[in-house]
């Protein structure tokens, strides 16, 4: 796959959450943007949003690691290292 | 049947048609382990464990077919064995990993268990023979409860009693087996019955497990019903859906009703070895009492159980809790409930200061907030639930905003995603407190409700 840049790859993602959580559409989302307090994305949005982002990118984020993901810059980076 | 064992319960079911136990599909294609296979696979990994020659086994309980004839291979070969949440912070399971004084661990990927070896320690007696199943705190300070391969089997019974399956049956098995709800109503209830247990594929598959497995009868905790019902992913063969481990909207349960599904729901606890009390026809909030159970309500309104073959040993290496919990074999729920004038329970409220989420997990408040107040140098604060998500109500400018999510997420980032705080609502009077100076958190959730909508909805 051709290299992506970090700015892509969290436009990618916030595409992503848009497209599962139609209501934050409009909604400015950045690389400090907490999940659970600034987008109200629950632990079940957060898997649909991670397995279509899986999807789409080839690679896969190992579970242990989702619990992890805090804020959209947790998510960029766990992608960018895998698609390193 | 009763059973006082897992395998006499597979021998059983062995020795009378030996159907298929469970349906799994480890990545190359679905595949049937039946009750003799399965006896056998349990004996061969009790000899490799009873070879390692150690005590207390911590299993980071993944679901899949080798974590579940670990399980139960363990429990036959007398080891202690301490079930696992993978989604827990490292910094938790190091903690639960010290306090059960684990000496053998076992996971799907080495890494992992190469990754928690440095916590563990010398282990207990020989043939414990006990089951520890951690209470869903949300940091280090979480009991583990004392449970027993008789208790397990027991509750499985009561379940088989008032919701029998049979060996035509497919009970997809979807909740974590950490938790005492998943391993009985989505495993040992399947087993108990001669039913087959479809072991779900993790979370990356469950989109699509429901049509693939055909399952029969599914156990869920409200925010994964909620989540299937949304997405659509129920399969038409699915008749019966049992739900527990939290309060279930009215909502979720009157859309799987229009589906023409049966939906029954359950009440118990850890320490009761998951349910004792169920609904099983009419009113789905109206529960009969399980067979070896006997309820209670106290004067002030809690439901107080007693469950002999089903009840706790204690909690691990604390007599104080175990005490202020179990009092004259009265097990003291820190529920709510009223009967109605045909004996049936309603829950009808918490008397501890605990948040339970529609994943089934609770949040203990003192120690939440604490671990809040401390981070934030603020202690004028409580955490409510809306709309099923944690919400924190502070007195604080809103100017403040920004450094007070930077200040919080430490103690975020240690917790899993679905306790994380969901919003902040900020105070500029003091908050409501009663005359010892405890916060009304009630009448700050009754406020709320008000504003931004009720619980009856995930």
């Amino acid at each position: 796959m051709a290299t992506i840049t970090r700015s892509e790859l969290l436009e990618q993602i916030v595409q992503t959450v848009y497209e599962c959580a139609p209501d934050l559409e409009g909604k400015e989302l950045t690389e400090d943007t907490v999940i659970n307090t600034d987008t109200g994305v629950d632990s079940m949005g957060m898997t649909l949003i991670i397995c279509r982002l899986e999807a789409n990118l080839g690679v896969q984020i190992p579970q242990r690691q989702w619990k992890k993901l805090y804020t959209l810059g947790d998510v960029v980076d766990a992608f960018e290292s895998r698609l390193k | 049947m009763r059973f006082d064992s897992f395998l006499n319960m597979f021998k059983y079911y062995a020795d009378n048609g030996d159907g298929v136990a469970l349906v799994y599909d480890d990545g190359d294609g679905k595949k049937e382990i039946r009750f003799s296979g399965l006896i056998d696979a349990v004996n061969a990994r009790k000899a490799e464990l009873a070879a390692a020659g150690k005590t207390s086994i911590g299993i980071f309980c993944s679901g899949k077919k080798d974590c579940i004839i670990t399980i139960f291979a363990a429990v036959a070969a007398k080891m202690q064995v301490v079930m696992l949440d993978e989604s827990l912070s490292d910094k938790v399971l190091a903690a639960q990993i010290q306090k059960a004084d684990i000496d053998m661990l076992w996971a799907d990927d080495e890494e992992t268990v190469k990754d928690f070896e440095q916590y563990m320690n010398g282990g207990v007696e020989k043939d414990a023979g006990r089951i520890l199943f951690f209470t869903s705190g949300t940091t280090s300070a979480a009991k583990a409860v004392v449970l027993t391969e008789q208790s397990l089997c027991a509750s499985a019974y009561n379940g088989s009693q008032k919701l029998p399956l049979t060996a035509d049956d497919t009970l997809l098995c979807v909740l974590p087996l950490s938790h005492v709800f998943g391993f009985v109503c989505s495993l040992l209830w399947g087993l108990s019955c001669g039913a087959k247990v479809a072991l779900g594929r993790g979370t990356r598959q469950l989109m699509v497990d429901f049509d693939y497995f055909k399952p029969t009868a599914v156990s869920l905790v409200p925010m994964l019903l909620g989540f299937l019902l949304k997405n659509e992913l129920l399969n038409a063969e699915l008749n019966l859906i049992l739900v527990g481990a939290g309060d279930c909207p009215d909502s979720l349960l009157e859309a799987v009703a229009a589906m023409g599904k049966r939906v029954c729901f359950g009440y118990g606890l850890t320490e009761t070895s998951s349910g004792v009390a169920i609904s099983v026809s009419g009113d789905v909030h109206a529960m009969e009492i399980c067979p070896d159970d006997e309820i209670k309500i106290a004067d002030d309104g809690e439901i107080l159980i007693k469950a002999p073959t089903c009840m706790m040993q204690g909690y691990y290496k604390d007599d104080e809790s175990t005490a202020a919990a179990l009092k004259d074999g009265w097990l003291y729920s820190g529920d709510l409930g009223s009967f109605d004038s045909d004996g049936k329970l309603y829950i009808t409220g918490r008397k501890k200061e605990i948040l339970v989420l529609p994943t089934g997990t609770k949040i203990f408040l003192p120690e939440y907030e604490g671990a809040i107040a401390k981070a934030l140098g603020n202690s004028e604060l409580a955490v409510i639930l809306l709309r099923g998500k944690p919400v924190l109500i502070i007195r604080e400018s809103e100017d403040m905003s920004e450094e007070l999510l930077t200040k919080v997420a430490s103690v975020m980032r240690e917790l899993p995603q679905s306790q994380r705080l969901s919003q902040v609502i900020f105070k500029q009077d003091p908050l409501p407190r009663t005359p010892t100076g405890k916060i009304k958190r009630w009448e700050l959730q009754k406020t709320e409700e008000e504003k931004y909508g009720n619980n009856n909805e995930v």
